[in-house]
C-alpha cells in the first residue's frame, strides 16, 4: 500500500510517485519531462482590466497540497453509496470512481467486456495495454505543455479512467465515472482517456463532488482527452459540484476524425476557483463538434471558461452554447473562440454564451473571437452578460407573482434553452433542481417537490392533444398524480 | 384593517371594489408627468381614457400598478379602502388590479401555460405581502398549487371563450407573437385572473380591424357587474365595440374633461385640440 506523499511538488516527488506505483521507465521520463515543461512554464496571468481569476489562480499556494493521497482502505463514505442510488444516470452501462488519488471501484456489464471494450483505471491501462496510453496520453487531444497546468497534471496524475470502445461497438447506457475529494490540502489529478474507434459510440457521464467542509483548499486539476475515430459518436456530460473550498483547474478537449461526433455538456456549481479550458479539434473532414455549458456562481466563486472550436477539416460543424447566472460577489470570464483553418471549407461555426447577473457586486466578462482563414464558411458569434431586465420583472410581478419568484421564473426561462440541450435527463432534473434551490432558498427536498411538479406538467403537457373540449378522460390520473 | 368582501357572483352596492384617485403627481427621472389626477372606477363600469400622445396616460397606469420607474410625489391611490401606494406591484395585482400593457414583455424560455399557473396560483392567495421583508426568498414552500388538472379545465374555458388557439400556450410568453397575439394573450391572463378593475393600455393600438374586433369581442365578454375598466385609447374605434359608461380626456397630466359616450364621438369629430388647456402651449412630448 503506497503511502501518501509529503506536502509539496517537487521532482523528487514525482520520481517517488512514480517508484511506488511501479511504472515502466516511458511513464517515469513522460512525468519527469511533464516536470520540466511545469517548471520553465508561466502561468497564463490574463490581461490588464481583466478580472483577475487567472491572476487569483497563478498565486495559489501549491506547495501546501500533498500531491499524491491514496484512498484508505476503510468503507468507501456513505455518500458514495447514496449518490449512486440518486445517481445521473438512470440505467447504466458501467462504474467507474476515484476517491482523492484511487480507482476504488469498477463495473462493466459483461456483455460489452466480450465485446472487446475496456474500462479500467488508467493506472492498469498503462501496465496492460501501453501501446494505447503511449499513443494517446497527453499527446495531440491535450498535449502536456498546453499549459503550465496540463505539465503539473502530466507530472503527477494518479487513478485515472481508461475506456477503449472497440470498432462498430454501441454502448447504448450510458457509463458513469465520479471523482470525490475526501481530504483539504490534497491535489487530485484524475484523468480520463476516451477512445472511441471507428463507428462506435458511447455516453460518457463524470461527477465531481468533494467531502469535506472548513477553510482549507484543495485542488483538483483534471484532464480529460476524448478520442473520436471515424464516424464514432461520443457524449461527455461533465457535473462539477465540488465544495466552495475546492479549486478546480480541467482541460478538456477532444479529437476528430472523418464524421467523428463529440458533444460535450459540462455543468460547473461548485468550487472555489474554476478555471475550464475545453476544447474540440476538429481535424477530420465533416466531424461535428457541440459544447453545451452551464454555470450558476454565488458567493465569492470565480470562474474562467476558455472555449475552442478548432475547424480544420473541410465541412466541420460546430455549436457552443454557454449560459450562465451570476449572483453575490462572483465573477465570471468567458473567452470563446471560433477558429477555422485554411484548409476548412464549408465549415459553419457557431457560438452564443449569455451571463445574467443577479446582484449589482456580480462582474461577467464574456468575450467571443473569430479566427478564419478560409472563405467558404459560415460563423456567427455573440457574447453578452448583463442585469437581470426590469420590465420583465414589473410584467411578471403586475401579475401578482412576488419579486423573488419573479426573479426565478427569469433565471428559468433564462436557462431552459440550454437544459433543453443537454441529453441526459437526469441531469436536466439535477440542475433545475439546483437552480430552483439556490434562487429561493429552499431545502433540497422542497425544490424537489417543485421540480417534480414542473417535470409532470412538462411531461403531461398543455399541448393541443391534451385539452379535450369535453373534459380530459385522464383527470382522474392527473388529479391523483399532484398529491405529492 | 378593512375588508371588503367580493364574491365573484356577488351583488353590487356598498361590497364593490372601489379605485380612487386622488390629486395623483407622479415623475419620471425628475421630469413631472402626472399633475393632479382625480378618478374614481367602480366595479361594474367601463371608463374610457383618451387623450393625445404625452399626456400621461400610460404613466397613470404604470403608477397606480406601481411601476418603480415612476415616482409618485403628491396624491393617492385607494383600492377597496387602502391606501396602496406603498404596496408592491404583485400585491396590487394580488388584491384585483390588473394591467394589459401596451407592449406586453417577451420572457423566453418560460411557457405561457407555466406563467399562467404561477399567476393564478399568486392571485390566489389575495391581498397580503408575499415578500415585503418577513420572507425575503418567496413564498414558494407554503404556496398552495393547483392541481395541473384544474388549471387546464379553467384554462381551456378561457380558452374556449376568448376563442384563443391551443398551440398559445406552450409557446414562451410574448415571444415571437404578432402583435395581435400579444393583445389576445393579455386578455386571455385577463379572463384568467378575473381582475376586480383592469387597466387596459392602449390595447387597440397595432391591431388591424379585424385583430380589434376580435380583441374587443374577448373584452365585452369579460364584462359584467364584477369588472371595472380603464380603457386608455388614443381613438375613437375601439368605443365603436367597447361602450364605455365614461369618457375622461386627459391633457398635459390632468383629466380635464369628463362626459358620456358622446364625448369620445365629440372627440373624433374635432380632435383634442379645442380641449387644450391655456397653460399647456409647449407641452405634448414623446410618448409618456
Amino acid at each position: 500500500m503506497l503511502n501518501t506523499l509529503a506536502p509539496g511538488f517537487s521532482r523528487a516527488a514525482v520520481e517517488e510517485l512514480s517508484r511506488h506505483k511501479g511504472e515502466p521507465e516511458w511513464m517515469l521520463q513522460l512525468r519527469l519531462q511533464a516536470w520540466e515543461t511545469y517548471e520553465t512554464t508561466e502561468a497564463p496571468l490574463g490581461h490588464r482590466g481583466d478580472l483577475g481569476t487567472l491572476k487569483t489562480l497563478a498565486n495559489f499556494k501549491y506547495q501546501q497540497l500533498t500531491p499524491f493521497v491514496p484512498a484508505s482502505e476503510q468503507p468507501l463514505p456513505s455518500a458514495l453509496d447514496t449518490s449512486l442510488q440518486g445517481s445521473l444516470v438512470n440505467e447504466r452501462s458501467g462504474l467507474i470512481v476515484q476517491l482523492n488519488s484511487s480507482v476504488v471501484r469498477t463495473e462493466l456489464n459483461a456483455e460489452l467486456k466480450e465485446q472487446g471494450v475496456i474500462l479500467t483505471d488508467l493506472e492498469t491501462a498503462v501496465r496492460e495495454y501501453p501501446e494505447l496510453v503511449r499513443e494517446y496520453f497527453m499527446t495531440r487531444c491535450v498535449p502536456v505543455g498546453s499549459s503550465k497546468y496540463t505539465a503539473l497534471h502530466a507530472a503527477f496524475w494518479s487513478g485515472g479512467f481508461f475506456l477503449y470502445v472497440p470498432k462498430g461497438v454501441e454502448i447504448e447506457e450510458p457509463i458513469l465515472a465520479q471523482v470525490w475529494m475526501s481530504d483539504p490540502l490534497s491535489a487530485v489529478f484524475s484523468h480520463s482517456l476516451i477512445i472511441a474507434e471507428e463507428q462506435s459510440s458511447v455516453r460518457f457521464v463524470e461527477e465531481y463532488d468533494s467531502l469535506f467542509e472548513g477553510d482549507d483548499p484543495a485542488l483538483l486539476n483534471d484532464v480529460v482527452e476524448v478520442f473520436a475515430k471515424r464516424e464514432a459518436r461520443v457524449e461527455f456530460s461533465n457535473l462539477q459540484d465540488l465544495g466552495q473550498n475546492v479549486w478546480n483547474v480541467t482541460t478538456k478537449n477532444a479529437t476528430f476524425d472523418q464524421d467523428g461526433s463529440v458533444t460535450f455538456v459540462t455543468a460547473d456549481l461548485g468550487a472555489k476557483v474554476n478555471l475550464t479550458t475545453i476544447g474540440a479539434g476538429m481535424l477530420g473532414n465533416g466531424s461535428q463538434a457541440e459544447l453545451v455549458g452551464v454555470f450558476f456562481t454565488d458567493y465569492d466563486q470565480r470562474y474562467f471558461i476558455n472555449t475552442l472550436s478548432d475547424h480544420a477539416g473541410l465541412s466541420t460543424n460546430a455549436e457552443t452554447m454557454i449560459k450562465g447566472v451570476l449572483t453575490d460577489t462572483s465573477r465570471v470570464e468567458f473567452d470563446g473562440m471560433i477558429r477555422i483553418r485554411p484548409k476548412a471549407q464549408q465549415t459553419a461555426s457557431f457560438l452564443a454564451a449569455h451571463g445574467l447577473m443577479l446582484s449589482k457586486k456580480a462582474r461577467g466578462e464574456f468575450i467571443p473571437g473569430l479566427e478564419i482563414a478560409a472563405n467558404d464558411v459560415s460563423a456567427s458569434h455573440g457574447a453578452t452578460s448583463g442585469q437581470i431586465d426590469e420590465n420583465q420583472l414589473f410584467y411578471l410581478m403586475v401579475r401578482g407573482i412576488p419579486r423573488a419568484e419573479a426573479e426565478r421564473i427569469i433565471v428559468q426561462g433564462f436557462f431552459e434553452p440550454v437544459l433543453q440541450r443537454i441529453p441526459l435527463e437526469n441531469l436536466r432534473i439535477r440542475l433545475r433542481r439546483s437552480i430552483i434551490s439556490r434562487m429561493s432558498g429552499v431545502s433540497a427536498a422542497e425544490a424537489d417537490t417543485w421540480v417534480d411538479a414542473q417535470e409532470r406538467w412538462e411531461i403531461e403537457g398543455v399541448d393541443e392533444n391534451a385539452i379535450h373540449l369535453d373534459g380530459n378522460p385522464n383527470d382522474n390520473d392527473e388529479i391523483q398524480l399532484t398529491e405529492y | 384593517m378593512h375588508f371588503t368582501i367580493c364574491s365573484k357572483e356577488g351583488v353590487l352596492g356598498d361590497m364593490a371594489s372601489e379605485l380612487v384617485i386622488k390629486n395623483l403627481h407622479a415623475n419620471i427621472e425628475g421630469k413631472p408627468i402626472l399633475r393632479g389626477v382625480n378618478l374614481t372606477i367602480n366595479q361594474g363600469e367601463i371608463h374610457a381614457l383618451m387623450g393625445p400622445n404625452g399626456s400621461g396616460k400610460s404613466t397613470l397606469s404604470n403608477v397606480i400598478m406601481g411601476n418603480p420607474q415612476y415616482e409618485v410625489t403628491e396624491g393617492e391611490i385607494w383600492f377597496k379602502g387602502e391606501n396602496i401606494l406603498e404596496y408592491s406591484p404583485d400585491r396590487r395585482a394580488r388584491m384585483g388590479l390588473f394591467l394589459a400593457f401596451q407592449y406586453p414583455m417577451s420572457i423566453p424560455g418560460v411557457s405561457v401555460a407555466n406563467f399562467l399557473r404561477r399567476a393564478l396560483e399568486a392571485v390566489r392567495e389575495g391581498n397580503k405581502p408575499l415578500e415585503e421583508g418577513e420572507n425575503p426568498t418567496g413564498k414558494m414552500s407554503k404556496r398552495k398549487t393547483i392541481p395541473p388538472g384544474e388549471f387546464r379545465r379553467l384554462l381551456q374555458e378561457k380558452m374556449k371563450l376568448l376563442k384563443v388557439d391551443n398551440s398559445f400556450i406552450n409557446r414562451s410568453i410574448n415571444d415571437g407573437f404578432s402583435g395581435g397575439e400579444k393583445k389576445r394573450a393579455e386578455i386571455l391572463q385577463m379572463a384568467l385572473l378575473q381582475p376586480e378593475i383592469a387597466l387596459m393600455d392602449e390595447t387597440d393600438s397595432g391591431l388591424d380591424i379585424d385583430a380589434l374586433r376580435i380583441v374587443s369581442e374577448s373584452v365585452n365578454a369579460l364584462t359584467g357587474p364584477n369588472l371595472g375598466v380603464l380603457l386608455i385609447t388614443h381613438y375613437q374605434r375601439m368605443l365603436d365595440y367597447i361602450k364605455p359608461d365614461f369618457v375622461h380626456v386627459m391633457f398635459h397630466g390632468r383629466i380635464i374633461k369628463s362626459g358620456g359616450r358622446d364625448l369620445a364621438l365629440e372627440l373624433e369629430q374635432k380632435g383634442y385640440e379645442w380641449l387644450r388647456p391655456q397653460d399647456s402651449e409647449e407641452e405634448v412630448t414623446a410618448d409618456a
